[in-house]
């Protein structure tokens, strides 16, 4: 086994909606409203060894991007510790150098280039900041790493709108491997790409692991780009973690019902017919999710105990845990 | 911004012709501004070259100098006189006196024929008066008016004495130059071209120093608010309200009134008016910016929070800025011209636009509307130009305003 890269323990992250200064000064002389808090992360613990993916995949607003900036280090936590290499954040956030090693590409290939600057001062800026080159040897290098994303040198001068949004993403990914981060971060890094474009960015980002040995996180929606890139998964509901496995394990015997309905709703080819169920009602509002097991209003096998009690992590098979209260009984 | 981005916007704020000739009259304003020394016909600011005698002149009127003096001591000593000039040194004329007969003195100005506006004699011995000569109040002093040849006699009823001075004082008429005042003058003879230049010059220097202040202080309280949030946004955000909320001009009356006139502190003023817009605005652009992805990017590259909010954010709210720097650049010009009128603005040695238009207001009712209506329509037609500028740059800033 590897040496852990990073180790996140209850991670938890929670927004008060509405929050202003004044109003709140009201609030409390007034005394009544209090603000409402929005748990977009609750107590997520999650490991990475070095040179591992990790693949973490949920529905839209279950806390997917917010886990990914805390582990990114650029939104603080409301609870929980992180660890990188052993060393807490606020140590190893402090050291701006060191903290390059954690990088980040994003969901948006547009909005996360700033359209004011050309892609040399994109991919070059922070790598002649912190003094990992020259400034003076700064267009070499940016040249290089373009070349490693497979961007021609005359994209140097240009700026972000005259790309396509595939290159875009290659910009940003560019950018990141600028400073040589040991652990990359992959915010639905290929959603908003087409899919001939999605399968280029997936085959890059693995050309990468290979060469560089990179820990990845890899945050997606998309079941199938998971099973093809990662090592082991977490699927996520409402901000909780119900399941982590194993790639192979989890899309082999899927153990928490939500991964099951996820994974019956998957694409297959196959030749017989299928009979699709797709996953009953919607997705509850984080604001006020259901008591106990968040789950339990879309269960099929859901009972009075989930109503009311949390369901915690438990290990079933070597390295596969799952939040399920009565898995065993189906 | 790249130079196809820039044809790009120049193309589409060219689509408007009323924005074109908006900016085209706005720099026409910047340019005589810059060159008012050069274009203005006289130096308004110089008071020894007014002359009362040309003040309230309607637009087209000549300049007139005013006719010189000489003066000259005639010591009339036994029958024969003789001329001694007096200061100031003389110039073309001098004087001239000879006998003329028994008790007849005669004084004039050389050469023959000269005509004078006046010709003065003082001292006069007792008896003695000047022929066609009125007589001072209460001094011995003779004065005719327009004396024909300029020439005058002194005579007397009895003997004149053996020896006496008498002070001449020859007046020449006024003369007219080519000079012509082609918007008239104002109460203090000052040209009103030249004033309106220099006034312009005043009016857009307040404008837009005014204005680049406020600019500079408005959005670095703008970012400040967007970057800290919390007690700090709150803070700077009410006190954006409060000066929102008290009106322009009486916030720069009341400033004005603690501080006192002059151009830096009609400045101070504009900008402790105008900071807030600023700081609203920026404050609006930068947390919607600040929302987005690149901004994270940049954190997760661990630069500088000063350096995220200079580089990244900064000009990224730059055209918002822009636009209402434009259109803050008229509000600053109009401020600036209603305290002045007002008479709390610039010093009257110095008049902007707004000074002119208030100097010529007492002599409105009198016909002499040329002294507030001239520097009015200036000040008009260049704060419809900047406003109508600001607007199309402001409608090419919101896709959904364009068209």
């Amino acid at each position: 086994m590897n040496e852990m890269i990073f180790e996140a323990k209850d991670l938890s992250r929670s927004f008060t909606v509405g929050h202003r200064v004044f109003g709140d000064l009201a609030n409390r002389f007034m005394g009544d409203r209090p603000p409402t808090v929005l748990r977009a992360v609750d107590n997520v613990s999650l490991t990475l060894r070095e040179g591992e993916t990790l693949g973490v995949v949920g529905e839209s607003g279950c806390g997917k991007s917010t886990l990914a900036r805390m582990i990114a280090g650029i939104l603080p936590v409301s609870s929980g510790e992180r660890h990188f290499r052993g060393e807490p954040y606020d140590s190893l956030l402090a050291r701006k150098r060191d903290a390059l090693k954690i990088q980040m590409v994003f969901q948006d290939p547009l909005s996360s280039l700033n359209p004011r600057l050309r892609v040399g001062e994109i991919v070059g800026e922070a790598a002649v900041l912190h003094g990992l080159v020259p400034r003076s040897r700064v267009k070499e290098y940016v040249i290089d790493i373009l070349a490693r994303v497979g961007l021609p040198a005359d994209s140097l001068g240009r700026y972000p709108h005259q790309f396509s949004g595939g290159q875009r993403q290659r910009i940003g990914i560019a950018r990141s491997l600028a400073v040589k981060p040991d652990m990359l971060i992959c915010d639905e890094a290929v959603a908003a790409l087409d899919v001939s474009v999605q399968a280029q960015i997936i085959n890059l980002l693995m050309d990468i692991r290979r060469d560089s040995g990179l820990a990845m996180i890899f945050i997606s929606h998309d079941l199938s780009v998971i099973r093809h890139l990662c090592d082991r998964v977490a699927v996520m509901y409402l901000g909780r973690v119900v399941e982590l496995a194993e790639t192979e394990q989890l899309f082999a015997s899927p153990a928490h019902p939500y991964t099951r309905m996820l994974l019956d709703g998957m694409p297959k080819i196959s030749l017989e017919r299928r009979k699709f169920m797709p996953i009953k009602g919607e997705i509850p509002s984080p604001l006020s999710p259901p008591s106990g097991c968040h789950f339990h209003p879309r269960c099929p096998i859901a009972t009075e105990n989930c109503r009311r009690t949390r369901p915690e992590l438990r290990e079933i098979a070597s390295g596969q845990v799952h939040a399920c209260l009565n898995v065993e009984a189906i | 911004m790249s130079t196809t981005g820039f044809n790009d916007f120049a193309q589409r704020f060219a689509e408007s012709r009323t924005a074109v000739i908006s900016l085209l009259i706005s720099l026409v304003f910047v340019a005589c501004a810059l060159f008012a020394p050069l274009m203005s016909p006289t130096d308004p600011y110089d008071l020894t070259q007014l002359q009362l005698s040309d003040a309230l002149k309607p637009a087209g009127s000549t300049r007139m100098l005013p006719g010189e003096e000489v003066r000259a001591n005639i010591r009339f000593q036994g029958g024969t006189a003789s001329v001694e000039p007096a200061s100031p040194a003389q110039t073309r004329q001098s004087i001239t006196a000879e006998s003329c007969g028994a008790n007849c003195l005669g004084v004039g100005v050389a050469p023959e024929g000269t005509k004078l506006a006046s010709l003065q004699i003082r001292n006069l011995p007792a008896g003695a008066s000047v022929e066609g000569g009125k007589k001072h109040i209460v001094q011995p002093w003779w004065t005719v008016d327009n004396p024909e040849d300029g020439r005058v006699r002194i005579v007397s009823n009895s003997q004149l004495p053996e020896n006496f001075t008498v002070l001449a004082i020859a007046k020449s008429l006024d003369r007219e130059t080519d000079f012509v005042f082609r918007l008239g003058t104002d109460g203090f003879g000052r040209d009103m071209l030249s004033a309106i230049l220099y006034g312009i010059r005043i009016s857009v220097f307040v404008g837009l120093v005014a204005a680049g202040a406020a600019m500079v202080l408005g959005t670095g309280f703008g970012l400040l608010a967007a970057w800290r949030g919390g007690v700090t946004d709150a803070i700077i955000m009410r006190a954006v309200d409060f000066m929102l909320g008290l009106p322009a001009l009486l916030v720069g009356l009341a400033i004005l009134a603690i501080l006192g006139n002059g151009v830096s502190k009609v400045v101070l003023a504009i900008v402790i008016v105008q900071w807030s817009y600023y700081a609203r605005t920026a404050r609006s652009f930068a947390i919607s910016e600040l929302g987005k992805e690149y901004v994270e990017a940049a954190r997760c590259l661990r630069l500088s929070p000063t350096r995220i909010m200079l580089r990244h954010v900064l000009p990224n709210c730059m055209p918002q800025i822009i636009v209402l720097f434009t259109l803050n650049i008229a509000a600053a010009i109009s401020l600036e011209s209603s305290l002045s009128f007002l008479g709390v603005g610039l010093p009257l040695t110095r008049p902007s636009l707004g000074m002119l238009i208030a100097s010529g207001y007492e002599f409105i009712f009198s016909h002499k509307y040329w002294i507030s209506i001239y520097p009015g329509v200036v000040l008009l037609v260049m704060i419809v130009a900047m406003n109508l500028l600001g607007d199309r740059l402001r409608d090419l800033n919101n896709p959904r305003l364009d068209r």
